[in-house]
């Protein structure tokens, strides 16, 4: 009983728990700037550790060490509380989803609900901090994450339910034990995966939806005025973000950590979360900024019929 | 109560290279109305000329504007030139346009890749700044510097083109124009930019030219007007060139104008490389102008330079005005920001490629009632008077 509790606390803290999310996180910030920025004919981060792996720990280290600034109008408690809300639901969403073996730490019915709620608790804490921080831009930024949210969380719901249906289950661990078999869903689901991965694009306000932080409208959008220790945790939950959008992926379509050969599962799962974090980053060096209006038109006119036909599809072939 | 609210873009902004400030007013997402107020980065530049000699200004002209240093000095020279009715041999003449239009390519690799991060399109804004590397060494390669040339003096151009440097130039060019070729089709085909561009900052010819705009952004709205062609300087009126014109009188219209004009740059530069005259690259002349008054001319790269020079047969001009592009251009950019959307305002901004720097000469300001207005020289010279008498 004791070995169990201390192996499960060992699960949480260190692997596959906090810990190795962590490195997770700043492993895959670095390999997300190295490659935009070989695609922008740029090297990206060069001189901390080799090839640069280490910048993302030295910029969290540096951040972690400037001064914090908490704007004289702000409502102090609220502008504190932003940063530890976005860095804590990520993560606790991340607990959710299996990454060593078929099972995650924290696996019930219905806890993809419950990531999906998480994912949306991110956007509100957003406008928490942009409202609480009380500068223009951030208000700006803050009242364009939500009608962002708006727009794309209903297609990404409605798309995730492709899964879930054949797979009989609202639990991640079951959808990933259900496609263990190695018949994956983005192979009868492939609208499905496009639908999810540009929905994705817009929860990490990434080009071309970056639209709440638009740099050359609103300095850095509901990001402004934290500096210091919380801008150190946003940009954290920023790469927690980005890993549990692959994260999301790999298991509701390319079946988590289950794979075949003689590769362990938990290679299968890092090797199929850097495929996801290499598309989402190849996306983001594509495009432009599109405009609000038209990034609430696009989604609404177009990703929502798709995803409901998406879903018509899986109703009339079921698998 | 007001259904518009007023917000306030600069003088500090991301969007802005420089500090202006523009207090829009805008109902919901819509601009209803926009005041500009200028003069942040006035350096009192007109004054100091007139306290330096004519050699000693080639340099400070030099600073007006880091990207159109050439054009300006060129403007300048012109004016000192003819007020001491000089002829430049004409070898310097083509060397002149050679450096300008290189310049001009230099100028809008750097403003294509300015607006594509104003959009967000930061990769395309990576691979313009890389190859304008290619048009920079070009320049370091004929005048030893990579953004202030210091090519021009009066009465001729500091240093040759040799053979070697003009075969490099024709390599170079030709990378540069088809990599232009390129851009232009990503402008015109890439779904994102193209939202973002299309039926943006609309400024249709009549706007255009009642409100006196110049350069390329005139030029996008289907007016064919430029220095080069109506008023030839250097040596344009020996070259063969199209005027880039387009119909589109949007953002997008104004890239491709620019992306054209490009092109057709790199058509002059060749010719010019390939028709070269021998022959001396400079004249001596007297550092005492005789007084004469003269208006200069030039197409600089974001437009239509204009420099008024009032000589008094000494070593130092009586008066100076310069009149750069941007100036002319803001009151077309109020045109186009009214009705726009509040996000499109820096791409907006960023289309007319504007360079306060270079714009801003003097204003007056009360900043307790926020009261802004211009005085003329004699109104100035009043006032100097009757204060020093109160004091």
């Amino acid at each position: 009983m004791a070995q169990g509790a201390i192996t499960f606390l060992l699960q949480i803290v260190v692997f596959p728990g906090f810990l190795f999310l962590v490195l997770a996180a700043l492993f895959y910030e670095w390999l997300d700037r190295k490659f935009v920025a070989r695609f922008q004919n740029r090297f990206g981060p060069l001189h901390t550790g080799p090839m640069g792996l280490l910048q993302p720990f030295a910029d969290l280290v540096k951040l972690l060490s400037k001064e914090d600034i908490v704007p004289l109008a702000a409502d102090k408690l609220l502008f504190s509380a932003t940063p530890i809300f976005l860095a804590t639901f990520p993560l606790l969403a991340l607990f959710c989803v299996p990454i060593v073996e078929n099972t995650a730490l924290i696996a019930f019915e219905g806890d993809l609900i419950f990531v999906i709620f998480l994912s949306t608790l991110i956007i509100v804490s957003m406008f928490i901090g942009a409202w609480s921080s009380t500068s223009r831009f951030s208000t700006v930024g803050g009242v364009r994450a939500c009608l962002q949210m708006l727009s794309y969380e209903i297609p990404m719901t409605v798309v995730m339910t492709g899964p879930v249906i054949v797979a009989k289950s609202l639990s991640l661990s079951k959808i990933v034990q259900w496609q263990s078999s190695g018949f994956w869903f983005v192979t009868t689901q492939p609208l499905g995966f496009c639908i999810l991965s540009i929905c994705l694009l817009a929860a990490l306000q990434r080009i071309p939806f970056d639209i709440p932080k638009a740099e050359t409208e609103l300095v850095a959008g509901w990001a402004t005025e934290f500096s210091g220790k919380k801008l150190a945790l946003l940009k954290l939950a920023e790469d927690f973000e980005l890993v549990l959008a692959g994260a999301i992926m790999t298991s509701l379509y390319l079946g988590g950590p289950s794979g075949f050969w003689f590769m362990p599962p938990f290679a299968w799962f890092m090797a199929k979360l850097t495929l996801c974090i290499l598309i989402l980053s190849n996306l983001r060096a594509l495009f432009a900024r599109f405009r609000i209006d038209q990034l609430i038109r696009g989604l609404w006119q177009y990703l929502i019929p798709l995803a409901l036909f998406q879903i018509i599809l899986v109703q009339l072939i079921p698998w | 109560m007001p259904s518009t609210i007023k917000i306030p873009f600069g003088p500090q902004h991301p969007a802005l290279k420089e500090p202006e400030s523009f207090l829009f007013e805008v109902d919901g997402e819509y601009v209803v109305d926009v005041v500009p107020r200028i003069g942040y980065a006035h350096r009192g530049i007109e004054k100091a000329l007139e306290s330096r000699t004519y050699i000693q200004n080639l340099y400070l002209i030099e600073r007006i504007c880091g990207i159109c240093s050439h054009a300006h000095t060129t403007c300048y020279t012109q004016a000192v030139e003819e007020a001491l009715k000089v002829d430049v041999p004409s070898r310097a003449r083509y060397i002149r346009t050679i450096v300008a239009e290189l310049e001009r390519i230099h100028n809008h690799y750097l403003w294509l890749g300015l607006l594509a991060h104003e959009i967000g399109f930061d990769t395309l804004f990576m691979y313009t700044w890389r190859d304008r590397e290619i048009v920079m060494d070009l320049l370091e390669r004929i005048s030893g510097n990579r953004v202030q040339y210091a090519m021009n003096i009066i009465g001729g151009v500091r240093r040759d083109i040799t053979p070697e440097v003009s075969s490099e130039i024709t390599k170079g060019i030709e990378v540069l124009s088809e990599r232009m070729k390129y851009y232009k089709k990503v402008c015109s085909d890439e779904k994102t930019m193209l939202a973002r561009t299309t039926n943006v900052g609309v400024l249709k010819a009549k706007d255009a030219v009642s409100l006196c705009a110049v350069g390329p952004t005139l030029r996008a709205s289907s007016v064919k007007r430029d220095v080069r062609a109506d008023d030839p300087y250097a040596a344009y009126d020996e070259i063969p060139f199209q005027v880039v014109t387009n119909d589109g009188c949007d953002l997008a219209s104004r890239v491709a104008t620019r992306c054209d004009e490009v092109v057709e740059s790199v058509g002059i530069i060749q010719y010019a490389l390939d028709h070269m005259p021998k022959g001396s690259i400079e004249v001596i002349v007297s550092r005492v102008i005789p007084s004469d008054e003269v208006v200069s001319r030039v197409e600089a790269p974001r437009g239509e330079n204009l420099h008024y020079l009032r000589s008094n047969e000494t070593d130092k001009p009586a008066r100076y005005k310069i009149r750069a592009p941007t100036l002319a251009n803001l009151s077309a950019l109020c045109k186009m920001l009214i009705g726009g959307y509040i996000a499109d305002i820096p791409a907006v901004i960023a289309g007319i490629d504007p360079c306060f720097c270079c714009m801003d000469r003097l204003t007056f300001i009360d900043v307790n009632s926020d009261k802004t207005w211009n005085w003329k020289c004699d109104e100035l010279r009043r006032h100097a008077i009757k204060w020093h008498k109160e004091q």
